[in-house]
């Protein structure tokens, strides 16, 4: 690192320029795209290589109750003792009808994102009561830096899938139903980690070319590239559209699985890198 | 809207509303979710950005009569002053981006350095009402207003480990403007104002070359089309913009004349505005 420019290192209360420290980004706009290309950094590093993260659906799968939920608790805790997993919670029902009653009352995206937190959270105690006995664990956003801790004493940690933006959600395109819910926040955790996988377990196979709940002549896509799914612009995807949009920035996850965790073993096949449901990537 | 509707063992439990059974990544749900009625929450409010390099940094001689400013225009203005980060975020990114860290551990770190310069200003203004806000206490907002008091809050959005990847760029998108934009456009803030060293915006850092184009008007489509090289202000913000509901316009003042302060807050432009579209001129 160079010398701090000398206005750093004097006390003159009558300089009214910018104290500076120099380094290469001390002077330069740091707004554009090619802002520190070919400056020489390296590149980013992966933080938990090992570590799967992986999205427990709200809907999809807690709201099912008991015959779905405790078959795949079992398989979680048997899959804990050979990886690293990272359970993240979604939403589901309450969610929806708290953004209803949220929409009805005229109120913005922002408002929406910092109540629909709460649902999840709901999800996450539940996911670690049922996990308790196996090593599961609660772990808040704010203790995110403990992971390592949890990985090392073989449990399982229980995040929610909600990113922490609430009333910082930017307004969507769209309507007011906020872009960055469970999905999303679930892929972030994967890249920033820089984890083994990301698998999201819902009640589908994978992804159709429309809801298969509501069209039976819905076409399964077993494999597709995040910018050929945008391209398609399908009226309903199985993941939130900002993944896919995430995923073509990403320094570290450029892969994703969906899968039907209602099917027993399928979380198991999954995390030993097969293919079970439909994987979206990114080259 | 509130029976319980379940189709039977192992099916999925919904709540009678009117997202039941919808996919809310169905396109069309979305959509029907549009209103033109969305509320302003607090519309009295006025967010004063504060920017940390061109302003805080410069020291006592510039920073004192800006708070000058604010303390006076406090008397006929509800304000909500956000702080920005300056040299040491840049020095924090240069040292994350040597050592790997990705895009979202830099987003974490960085709001240390907002940290530090709202602190800094809470204590400065605390004889006069000034409070640093926790953005954990966001809606506790009304009471601190009503008081008469001056809340302050650091301008990097809560996004934290959770920043979205930016592909070759590596740093953060969202800084300490689109934050406070967001505090501005959640809270249907009546105007949001940006205090930095330039008069307004330009075609090119007028500090490098002095013939740059000073930009009076314009639109947030229009200056993103235009792909600047240099501009005082996050493009996060022009892009958060356009899809507004409530911000639908910003000033950018000079802040080292902050006489100017009270007349952009008196709504007449003093600086360059910029609007999401055409409807939104000034």
């Amino acid at each position: 690192m160079t010398t701090p420019s000398e206005s750093t290192q004097t006390l003159d209360q009558d300089n009214t320029d910018r104290r500076t420290i120099d380094n290469k980004l001390s002077e330069m706009t740091l707004h554009r795209e090619d802002a520190v290309q070919d400056m020489g950094y390296g590149d980013a590093i992966r933080i938990l290589p090992n570590v799967n993260v992986i999205k427990i659906g709200g809907q999809s799968v807690m709201d099912r109750g008991r015959s779905s939920l405790f078959p795949l608790v079992e398989e979680i805790a048997e899959c804990a003792k050979t990886f690293d997993m990272l359970l993240c919670s979604g939403g589901g029902t309450r969610a929806r009808h708290v953004y209803s009653v949220a929409l009805d009352l005229e109120l913005p995206t922002g408002v929406l994102a910092a109540v629909g937190v709460a649902t999840s959270v709901q999800n996450a105690r539940i996911l670690q009561m049922l996990l308790a006995k196996h090593g599961g664990i609660l772990m808040n956003p704010e203790d995110f830096e403990k992971l390592t801790l949890y990985f090392r004493s073989r449990c399982i940690p229980i995040m929610i899938g909600m990113p922490p933006y609430e009333f910082w959600e930017k307004p969507a395109e769209s309507g007011r139903i906020p872009s960055n819910r469970t999905d999303s926040g679930t892929y972030l955790t994967g890249e920033f980690l820089g984890a083994r996988s990301v698998i999201y377990v819902k009640d589908e196979q994978g992804l159709y070319t429309d809801d298969p709940k509501k069209n039976p002549d819905a076409k399964f896509i077993p494999k597709i590239t995040a910018s050929e799914l945008l391209d398609k612009n399908l009226n309903d995807l199985v993941v939130e559209p900002v993944v896919l949009q995430n995923m073509k920035n990403a320094a570290h996850v450029r892969e994703i699985q969906v899968i039907n965790g209602l099917i027993p073993g399928n979380l198991t096949k999954a995390l030993q890198g097969e293919h079970v449901g439909t994987i979206i990537y990114e080259d | 809207m509130s029976d319980l509707v379940k189709s039977g063992d192992g099916e999925r439990t919904h709540i009678e509303s009117k997202l039941m059974r919808e996919s809310l990544l169905d396109q069309k749900v979305v959509d029907a979710t549009k209103t033109d009625d969305e509320i302003s929450i607090l519309p009295d409010v006025n967010v004063i950005a504060l920017g940390g390099q061109s302003i805080i940094d410069r020291g006592k001689k510039v920073l004192f009569p800006v708070l000058d400013a604010l303390v006076e225009a406090r008397k006929n203005h509800k304000l909500i002053v956000g702080v920005g980060g300056g040299a040491r975020t840049r020095h924090t990114f240069h040292v994350c981006l040597d050592l790997g860290i990705p895009t979202g551990g830099m987003a974490m770190v960085a709001g240390g350095v907002d940290e530090q310069n709202s602190k800094m200003i809470g204590c400065l203004l605390a004889k006069h009402k000034g409070v640093v806000l926790n953005k954990d206490h966001f809606l506790d907002l009304p009471l601190w207003l009503e008081y008469g008091m001056i809340p302050i809050m650091t301008g990097m959005p809560p996004y934290h480990y959770w920043e979205p990847p930016t592909g070759s760029k590596r740093l953060p998108s969202h800084g300490e403007d689109t934050g406070l934009f967001m505090v501005s456009e959640v809270l249907g803030v009546r105007s949001i104002i940006y205090l930095k060293d330039e008069d307004g915006l330009y075609s090119e850092d007028p500090k490098k070359n002095p013939n740059a184009e000073f930009i009076k008007t314009t639109s947030a489509r229009e200056l993103l089309d235009r792909n600047l090289p240099d501009m005082l202000i996050e493009p996060s913000v022009l892009k958060t913009m356009i899809d507004a509901r409530h911000t639908r316009r910003l000033q950018i003042i000079n802040g080292l004349k902050p006489e100017l302060l009270t007349a952009a807050l008196e709504g007449e432009q003093v600086g360059t505005i910029i609007y999401s579209d055409d409807a939104d001129m000034p």
